[in-house]
């Protein structure tokens, strides 16, 4: 998995906007499930897209699974032109999200979305509720279980506030 | 909005706007004291003053619609074999002890699968 404490420093160095979905923010939630990759929703404003590459620049982000040679380069212009991106770079595994089905983009997300502090950082992750509802907007069989375990959680945490 | 929507949401436009309780409740005209019973969950505020207050902070309280969720017998299946000792666990852990935790999970799974790999090239004649 991506050493998260060197990816948010690279992040929040270059004041990028972006929420951290997916498998890691579940984990933060308090999920017992492994992921190898982390996925973030990133903002799409032109300055946001610039400062996201720079960040991203040391890492050398290449596309995964992609055979070496492509005439691919990681640029502002290549994420401008795109919009969701399975990244693998020197430092692990990384899927950059534009939009989310059911999720929609950054502002979307950042109001359904809360501050966890870690790593001496304050970084937004998408919230449970918001992050169960993804899921099941996605509607792919493989997230059933996922879904099981994260309103399991839900109801410990409630249980836990009684 | 839950009980502890609130008190969160309250919590977190503060903190971004770097203010104490003292200071958001100056700028939205009221006593710390209305600010540190909400924060702490011990007064339900109503809507019109949670905006009020976050509107202090320098933010704007949006509410948004989303769709009922609807019972799954296949989550619900799934649920009965959820450990909640291990989610349990986790969540007496701090976020940065929990990513911590899995990265170590990760790693050695990681080294274990080396191992494997080396142990089948041994075997391979």
């Amino acid at each position: 998995m991506i050493p998260l404490e060197q990816f948010l420093a690279a992040l929040h160095g270059r004041g990028v906007d972006f929420v951290i979905i997916g498998g890691v923010a579940a984990q933060a939630h308090g999920s017992a499930r492994v992921t190898q990759d982390l996925d973030i929703c990133y903002s799409r404003t032109r300055d946001n897209i610039a400062r996201l590459v720079r960040a991203l620049t040391p890492f050398a982000p290449y596309l995964r699974g992609a055979s070496r040679g492509l005439p691919f380069q990681w640029s502002a212009a290549t994420v401008q032109a795109g919009l969701n991106f399975t990244l693998t770079t020197t430092i692990g595994d990384l899927d950059l999200l534009g939009e989310v089905t059911g999720g929609g983009g950054f502002a979307q997300l950042a109001q359904h979305s809360v501050e966890v502090e870690a790593f001496g950082f304050e970084t937004r992750i998408i919230s449970l509720p918001w992050l169960i509802h993804v899921k099941r907007a996605a509607g792919r069989p493989k997230d059933l279980e996922v879904i099981a375990e994260l309103e399991a959680l839900e109801e410990e945490i409630r249980r836990a506030k009684r | 909005m839950d009980n502890g929507t609130g008190p969160r949401l309250l919590r977190e436009a503060r903190h971004r706007a770097a203010q104490s309780q003292r200071e958001l409740a100056q700028a939205a005209s009221t006593a710390q004291s209305v600010v540190g019973r909400i924060e702490a969950g011990l007064t339900s505020p109503t809507l019109a003053t949670l905006e009020a207050l976050v509107s202090a902070a320098g933010f704007e309280l949006q509410t948004v619609l989303v769709p009922k969720r609807r019972a799954d017998p296949v989550i619900t299946l799934y649920k009965r074999d959820v450990d909640r000792t291990l989610l349990r666990e986790n969540l007496r852990r701090t976020v940065e002890e929990r990513w911590r935790m899995h990265a170590a999970l990760h790693a050695q799974g990681v080294a274990l699968q080396r191992a494997m790999k080396k142990a089948r090239a041994r075997k391979t004649p």
